[in-house]
């Protein structure tokens, strides 16, 4: 088997991609890691929260509590006598994710004990304490205290810290550091010499591990923190307040790091102090924190004022702006590859699901390329001299050729007959595109000329369409929008055009939009039967850019254009189940869909019609009865664009309609109704600040 | 340049690091409609980052205004928090001769030695002042609602005159005016030229864009952070086409007419006191010092507002030995034309050489920043002259007048 670099699944000892196709089945049987973890039905064990009613503690007593009752694994969490109940705050919203019925029965398999932080409460016993999350305060000789306690009582117990800082080394147990909300963010930061049973049952319930190196502070919080010391560090340069210099973050970088402290709590500020202080006496004054963090630390008072502003400011120097954001940011960065701290695909996806990152910082970086990135960091360190004097790699942005950096969100895979290619990015981007394409390369140049497209079975739960930040300047400029749609288009089409046998895999619980469009250019798709299918670009409103207008309608029986008209016109999602024979060709739960995608795949007997691309131009119907009213004038200039679309792109043959679809799509951009919809307002929200 | 010994030996203030809001009439800009000492904080903030000096760098703050503001009880410390730097301090109040006042206390605190950077900041909107009312005051009426700025104007309760009528006005601040153009026997027609001169004196001066050396214009944000406002100017300010337009209009009292009075206007205005070396540090151009030399204050007889700076001027000259000669720029706060007659009469000086780039008579009147925006002003022309002394003053309220006297040695090759 070749592969262009290891696989996400390969770190948690999971094998390749490739592997699940070929076995027909996931690498991990959820029951049987519960019982290993928990002990067996019967004799089940808890799993202990410490903390239990604080932000982290509560949350992922919920998080945890919903995939693990139906194992009838106790949950039990343990806080002080005086901490503010955590745990009853999350019962609406675990109510109106699960109904009232499970909800309740959540809430049931969870048991709140209090202790006085010295003596663990006699009644834990009786719930066979085998793994213990630990969630008390960021303090390290409480923490050792606390692991020492509980090793007394039950000596077989497993324990993972949360942690945001503390390496394994210091701590003397594994990390499990999860990121916020924490009852909803799947992602996990994992430090442990090898990949436990514990780590393969979080993958196995859904959850996103992410082994990462023993280090302080990991990756996400030297990216959150660093771009949180940044942000501060240039209202001491510049006495911008705190809320505009978020709203410059944002549109720079993606998140709005001060003000997460204060959605956060009082106790943010305390952890990002710890995490920066612990960083600065191990590497030095790039990390030290500065007087206004040592301040909220010690007070609690949050960043922003209580009081609405008064006063815009802008920015006076764009370039410095930048050189005080990106500089200290490709700086901890190279200290990071210098350290191995993880895959480089780990490493660029932890900004993104964890830190609001609108790019992977490695992605960013290589966008840049090195010399631009080397040059950034040192106008920074024009402006804060201090940070030259340590841990400064610029050497580690030379290898940036290799597979690793190349392909930080798609992957292939191929076993001489057979390749698969994954996308470990939720929302479809140049960067999605470009990897696809050099993806794509790579399994020609290997003589690959079957092959399959999915997620990667990790980082990607979902396929949620395009990223729209990429159409922002598309808004403006009809030409980019063009660019967009009819690049993206020609991606999508190498995998009818340049391989023998395509098949896309829906893996996770939708795929919608951009990337529906990707899987439609396959041969033939196949999905798990409850994931959620759809073309949602009416709501926004824009128009499908890759060929959704008409490549689905030439693909599909006439009877069942009205389906597929309708799918567009309306941004309704389907169950997969509901989709089979026009809009994908197979499926089934997991196992089953495996199987069948190796099956079509190899060539065997799949009992599957190949429902064939008609390139002439086709006739489909100019309106569908029965179409609820548009719930406003947008959505109907939306519809009337997309039909108008339909109608030009499937009345020409194939060979011309990429081209007509891309126009359609550039032109309804530059519309009012586009501008003025979701895309529009979002750019304007993130862009004109 | 004459020597003498300063009473704040150790207040420098730094060069090019002030700035003010330009001074718009009341209701004529967004001021009206945000709370004022919000935005003069966050004002404060904006003005130091466009001079390069970090808030982190102050360690205090004295501040001035003169009409209630929301939050007033918290002073100084409250501002502080909205400019984004939790300060000490406190705040001051003494209606026209405010700004020059806290720049006097901040002088003096640092000579105290205990902070070596004071910033100070002053403000006043008089758009929509709030109205107190006084239960139980021992008054006929028991209970006395009081419009802060214009029953104030209106209505001095400490001049003892013969004659007093709170509903006619005839202790009014003009009425002091009028009165001292009857105790110096002013020709109309004299102040009619002055105030003609003091307008081609403001408009030459803004023509030609040094005002925008020391005037910052602000986006003015309403509550949903939406833009409500550039604030760009001092919107109000009447253009007069002749001398003749001055000549005809009616008195209002003696001497005093309408384009020899100033009017009511929002606005702030910040600078930095501190040490010699920090002044140095922080300054854009270090070879400029200007050091606060000396102040003083007098009160005139009842109801003879326009005549307290000769008498505040007069105190200054004689404990620090200088005179009007000594002075390379003298910059007032003119409520009246009549201010600077009186001044001129009484020290035997030009008064076409004052006020060069601009006074309150003209931009306008909120009362606490007017005195820093003058003090700028006035810093600011003296450099353009080489450096020298200034002379800084003006009346306030219950017949007080206020001076000071600053010395700027501009290293560069000036004097």
């Amino acid at each position: 088997m070749k592969q262009m670099r290891q696989t996400t699944l390969q770190t948690l000892g999971l094998g390749s991609v490739l592997d699940i196709f070929q076995n027909g089945k996931l690498p991990v049987n959820e029951s049987e890691l519960v019982d290993k973890v928990f002990g067996a039905a019967g004799s089940r064990g808890s799993l202990v929260i410490s903390g239990g009613n604080g932000i982290v503690g509560s949350g992922k007593a919920m998080q945890l509590g919903a995939r693990l009752h139906q194992y009838n694994v106790p949950i039990v969490t343990i806080d002080l006598p005086d901490a503010p109940d955590g745990i009853g705050q999350h019962y609406p919203g675990l109510k109106a994710s699960f109904g009232a019925k499970q909800a309740n029965e959540i809430m049931a398999s969870i048991i709140k004990l209090n202790y006085d932080g010295a003596n663990l409460p006699t009644e834990l016993g009786m719930f066979k304490p085998r793994f213990l999350l630990e969630a008390i305060p960021e303090i390290l000789s409480l923490k050792k205290s606390h692991y020492d306690m509980m090793w007394k009582s039950f000596p077989e117990v497993e324990i993972r810290s949360v942690t945001s800082g503390f390496p394994n080394s210091e701590l003397g147990v594994g990390v499990l550091h999860p990121s916020f909300p924490h009852q909803i963010n799947k992602i996990w930061e994992v430090v442990e010499k090898e990949p436990s049973d514990i780590t393969k049952l979080f993958w196995a319930l859904g959850l996103i591990p992410v082994p990462v190196g023993d280090y302080w502070s990991f990756i996400l919080d030297v990216l959150f923190c660093g771009i949180t010391l940044a942000a501060i560090r240039f209202h001491r340069a510049s006495n911008m307040p705190f809320w505009k210099i978020d709203k410059f973050v944002r549109r720079l970088v993606g998140p709005n790091p001060i003000r997460a402290h204060d959605a956060i709590g009082p106790g943010a500020s305390f952890l990002t102090w710890s995490c920066l202080h612990h960083l600065a006496e191990m590497y030095g004054e790039l990390f030290r924190p500065i007087p206004e963090l040592v301040r909220r630390k010690e007070s609690g008072e949050n960043w922003y004022s209580s009081n609405r502003p008064t006063v815009d400011w802008e920015l006076n120097d764009e370039e410095a702006f930048k050189s005080w954001m990106w500089g200290p940011l490709f700086q901890m960065t190279s200290l990071m590859l210098l350290e191995n701290r993880a895959p480089l695909a780990h490493m660029n996806a932890i900004g993104e699901l964890c830190a609001q990152f609108t790019n992977g910082i490695l992605a960013t970086i290589r966008g840049f390329g090195a010399d631009k990135v080397i040059n950034r960091v040192e106008a920074y360190h024009k402006l804060h001299p201090e940070a030259s004097k340590t841990c400064w790699y610029p050497e580690v942005f030379q290898q940036m050729d290799s597979p690793e950096w190349q392909q930080l969100y798609v992957n292939a895979e191929h076993d001489g007959k057979v390749g698969v290619v994954t996308i470990s990015r939720e929302s479809l981007n140049w960067d999605v595109i470009n990897e696809l394409d050099r993806a794509v390369d790579w399994l020609k140049a290997e003589g690959i000329s079957r092959v399959i497209l999915t997620g990667d079975f990790h980082l990607s739960t979902q396929m949620v369409g395009a990223d729209t930040t990429e159409f922002f300047p598309a808004l403006e400029d009809e030409n980019a929008g063009f660019n967009v749609a009819s690049s993206w288009a020609r991606t999508a089409r190498r995998f009818h055009d340049e391989f023998d046998v395509s098949v896309g895999f829906i893996n996770g619980k939708r795929c919608l939009g951009g990337m529906m469009e990707l899987m439609m250019h396959c041969h033939y798709i196949v999905s798990l039967d409850n994931a959620q299918l759809g073309m949602p670009e009416v709501t926004l409103p824009v128009v499908p850019g890759m060929e959704g207008c008409h490549w689905a309608l030439r693909k599909a029986d006439p009877a069942d254009y009205p389906r597929m008209i309708e799918l567009l016109l309306t941004g309704k999602f389907t169950r997969a189940t509901n989709a089979t024979g026009w809009l994908i060709d197979y499926a089934a739960p997991m196992e089953d869909a495996l199987q069948k995608v190796w099956q079509i795949v190899t060539g065997g007997d799949n009992g599957l019609p190949l429902r064939k691309v008609n390139a002439a131009a086709i006739t489909v119907p100019k309106d569908v009865s029965g179409l609820p009213p548009a719930s406003v004038p947008a959505i109907e200039a939306g519809r009337k664009a997309i039909m108008d679309c339909i109608q030009a792109s499937c009345g020409v043959p194939l060979s011309q309609a990429l081209e007509i679809q891309a126009k359609h799509s550039a032109g309804f951009m530059v519309t009012k109704a586009c501008q003025n919809g979701q895309i529009g307002s979002n750019a304007k929200k993130i862009m004109d600040v | 340049m004459k020597e003498t010994s300063p009473i704040y030996p150790k207040a420098f203030i730094p060069y090019g690091t002030w700035g003010s809001s330009w001074f718009p009439a009341w209701h004529t800009s967004a001021l009206a409609e945000v709370d004022i000492a919000r935005f003069a904080a966050e004002a404060m903030a904006y003005i130091m980052g466009k001079r390069n000096v970090p808030i982190s760098e102050l360690e205090y703050l004295v501040s001035g205004s003169t009409i209630p503001w929301l939050y007033k009880f918290w002073n100084s410390p409250y501002l502080s928090h909205c400019l984004g730097h939790r300060l000490p301090g406190f705040h001051i109040e003494q209606a026209c001769a405010t700004g020059l006042q806290i720049i006097a206390k901040a002088a003096a605190h640092l000579q105290g030695g205990a902070q070596d950077v004071v910033g100070v900041l002053a403000f006043d909107k008089t758009s929509n002042s709030p109205a107190g009312v006084f239960p139980n005051q021992g008054t006929y009426r028991r209970t006395e609602v009081l419009s802060d700025i214009w029953d104030n104007f209106g209505y001095d309760p400490a001049t003892g005159q013969q004659g007093f009528n709170q509903a006619t006005g005839e202790t009014a601040m003009i009425a002091c005016a009028g009165r001292t153009s009857r105790k110096y026997k002013l020709d109309f027609k004299e102040v009619a030229e002055l105030s003609c001169h003091r307008y081609q004196q403001y408009f030459e001066a803004k023509d030609t864009g040094i005002l925008n050396k020391t005037m910052v214009p602000m986006q003015v944000l309403d509550v949903r952070g939406k833009k409500l406002g550039m604030v760009d100017d001092d919107y109000g300010v009447r253009r007069y086409a002749s001398l003749d337009q001055f000549l005809t209009e009616r008195q209002l009292d003696t001497c005093v007419a309408a384009g020899g009075q100033t009017h009511a206007s929002d606005g702030m205005a910040t600078l930095l006191v501190t040490t010699e070396e920090k002044a140095r540090e922080l300054s854009p151009e270090p070879d400029i010092s200007i050091q606060f030399i000396a102040s003083a204050e007098d009160r005139a007889q009842a109801g003879y507002m326009s005549e307290s700076p000769v008498l505040a001027v007069g105190k200054l000259f004689a404990k620090t030995g200088f005179s009007v000669k000594d002075m390379v720029a003298i910059y007032d706060h003119n409520p009246f034309a009549v201010t600077d007659v009186v001044f001129a009469k009484s020290f035997d000086c030009d008064w076409h050489d004052m006020n060069n780039t601009g006074c309150p008579m003209i931009y306008g009147h909120p009362q606490g920043p007017t005195l820093v925006r003058a003090t700028i002003e006035a810093l600011e022309h003296a450099v353009t002259k080489g450096g020298g002394y200034v002379l800084v003053f003006g009346c306030a309220a219950g017949d007080v007048g206020i001076a000071g006297i600053f010395k700027v040695t501009d290293n560069r090759g000036g004097k």
